[in-house]
């Protein structure tokens, strides 16, 4: 929606923009009531715990696909390395969660800072595959250092998160810790879309010749994309850790960048709201598929392609083209 | 003795690596599709092969017929799926042919690729033969001299047919072959067609050693994609020779610090690469 701002048609939707906040506070509302729905139902809970860590995951994905239009196939690879970094940190120096998070965040930006130095430079092929590749590198490391990450077994035993010493145990809780890490990440992004660094990063997007012949380091922007991309991705990864209190090999595997794909291309690349939809749509439907047949992987690659091929634009996509239209309609 | 023996474990996996590389290469030469199912058609092949001799086919006959069966689905997954998006965005390639590979994969999960199948060495290349003092599997020298075999025919049916010919053109200039009235849509299902066999003729003969499972073709993707950029994207020869000094660099750090160190150094490598020689081994990639 924030391409509204460059739209001369900007003042006659000004009263649809309206409805637009409400609606979106509405939902933000909604989902912070969640648990008081859920009271009798621990384990959906759980789902809609795990639904808001792939929304701040999805969400980190398409900081970099959606802004730079740099497409990663191994975003996973933030994801894993939080959850096991953030894991480790809490077994073995302290559960003290304003502590544990942040230095997993700043670890996982230094190292995307140095990889993405060099990746950020090849053109979009090139980049897919290379960040595919240092997924498997990821991978391969855990079982490489498997004294310490357990291997193929996972990372087991990470012991109860505190918060200012407060021990975290309550299902609630959590959610509504998650739940607001997610809020303040999208407030953020939004925020980013429109100011001068946003526009910027769209620029690059578009046409990044034409990027840089407007005096734009596209380069240094791709890079603080790329960083400010693992860094949330590496948060997503810390919180699923600390939730479950436990981390697995596969959180690394490309299966799991391709799911990471997926929200983003579900909910439409580089809405930023979309994503957040995606992820959430996706984990729910996922589970309630995945418990019905197993071949639910059949089923995903066919909507993969099917998106792709019918609706590129993801459901978010053809929500806003449906809006679009309605707004022509009553002008 | 260690390094003879691990010299021709480099040889045939950079033999089964160059069969899988080079329908990369053509795929993205002509169609300009980076195609992320090549690993599920290589898996498809190697799956094929098991299903092919539990029928009680001969390995031969097995060896022929699972990759025109594959080569026949890559025609009509072309034609089916991938013309729909030949003028869309790179960015969209990249994320049907992922779609792609994940329900292929799927198909074989339901199809008993859960498991980890076997296919027997048949018996007339069972056994070892000594060269000098070395002891060499016969099957792993067959396995070779296969891909050789398969990559030289290849190289001289670019060079010598009129198929060659428009695929040659469709790959040095889209614009200027389409003007000269190559339907490069037709082409393309052939050029998929012929790259999905091979990669399938790579999981059968390949199968007899890596095994045959759902994702069996995964690492060779990997390995394949680590292939194609040393060599250049685009680039024929760069594959070649990026397939056997990939092959040789991946089982000699296996052989002496591990698999997945092995697999980080040849991910330096190719960053290295990328930094210093965009363009590959002989400076004919697309950087595009």
């Amino acid at each position: 929606m924030s391409d509204l701002a460059a739209n001369p048609a900007l003042e006659r939707r000004a009263s649809g923009r309206g409805l637009l906040i409400a609606g979106a506070a509405l939902v933000a509302v909604a989902g912070a009531l969640v648990p008081f729905w859920t009271t009798g139902a621990p384990f959906l809970l759980m789902l809609a715990s795990q639904a808001v860590i792939a929304a701040i995951l999805a969400l980190s994905l398409d900081l970099l696909t959606g802004n730079t239009g740099l497409l990663s196939f191994g975003h996973a690879a933030w994801f894993g390395f939080g959850a096991y970094v953030a894991g480790l940190l809490a077994k073995l120096v302290t559960p003290e969660m304003l502590i544990v998070v942040p230095t997993t965040v700043i670890a996982a930006c230094l190292v995307a800072a140095v990889t993405g130095a060099v990746l950020v430079r090849q053109i979009g092929k090139t980049f897919a595959i290379l960040t595919l590749a240092l997924s498997q590198i990821m991978f391969a490391l855990v079982f490489v250092a498997s004294d310490i990450t357990g291997g193929e077994d996972g990372l087991q035993g990470v012991p109860v998160m505190t918060v200012l010493g407060q021990p975290v145990v309550q299902a609630q809780t959590w959610y509504w810790l998650l739940y607001g890490v997610l809020l303040a990440a999208l407030a953020a992004s939004l925020h980013i879309r429109r100011s001068p660094l946003g526009r910027a990063w769209l620029s690059i997007r578009e046409n990044a010749e034409r990027a840089r012949f407007i005096g734009i380091d596209v380069n240094g922007l791709k890079l603080l994309a790329f960083v400010m991309s693992a860094g949330l991705g590496a948060l997503a990864g810390a919180l699923l850790a600390l939730f479950n209190g436990a981390a697995s090999p596969d959180l690394l595997s490309w299966f799991e960048s391709g799911k990471i794909l997926m929200f983003v291309v579900l909910g439409g690349v580089g809405t930023l709201v979309g994503p957040v939809l995606g992820g959430i749509v996706f984990t729910f439907a996922e589970h309630y598929v995945s418990s019905l047949t197993s071949a639910w992987l059949i089923y995903f690659g066919g909507l993969f392609i099917l998106i792709v091929i019918v609706a590129p634009g993801g459901i978010f996509g053809v929500l806003g083209h449906a809006w679009r239209r309605m707004q022509g309609q009553g002008r | 003795m260690l390094a003879a023996s691990l010299a021709v474990n480099g040889v045939v996996l950079g033999s089964v690596l160059l069969m899988c590389s080079l329908g990369l290469t053509l795929i993205y030469g002509v169609g300009r599709i980076v195609n992320f199912a090549h690993g599920a058609l290589f898996s498809l092949g190697a799956m094929a092969g098991v299903w092919l001799s539990g029928a009680g086919l001969p390995f031969w006959l097995t060896l022929i017929l699972a990759p025109l069966g594959v080569g026949l689905v890559g025609v009509v997954l072309d034609w089916a799926i991938l013309a729909r998006i030949r003028h869309r965005p790179m960015v969209d390639s990249l994320l049907l042919t992922f779609g792609l590979a994940l329900l292929i994969t799927g198909v074989l999960y339901e199809l008993g690729g859960r498991n980890v199948q076997i296919l027997p060495v048949p018996s007339q290349l069972e056994g070892i033969v000594s060269v000098g003092g070395l002891t060499l599997p016969i099957y792993r020298i067959f396995v070779s001299l296969l891909a050789v075999a398969l990559t030289a025919a290849l190289l001289l049916f670019l060079r010598n047919s009129t198929w060659g010919l428009r695929v040659r053109a469709a790959n040095d200039d889209p614009e200027m072959g389409a003007c000269l009235g190559i339907d490069r849509g037709r082409l393309m299902h052939s050029v998929v067609g012929i790259s999905a066999a091979l990669a399938a003729a790579a999981g059968v003969a390949g199968a007899p050693i890596f095994t045959a499972f759902a994702t069996v073709g995964d690492k060779i993707l990997i390995l394949a994609f680590m292939t194609v950029i040393l060599g250049g994207l685009g680039s024929l020869r760069g594959a070649v020779v990026a397939a056997y000094a990939v092959g040789l660099i991946i089982v000699f750090g296996e052989g002496y610090f591990g698999g997945q160190l092995a697999l980080m150094a040849l991910f330096l490598l190719v960053m290295a690469m990328l930094i210093k020689w965009p363009r590959g081994f002989f400076g004919e990639g697309r950087t595009e």
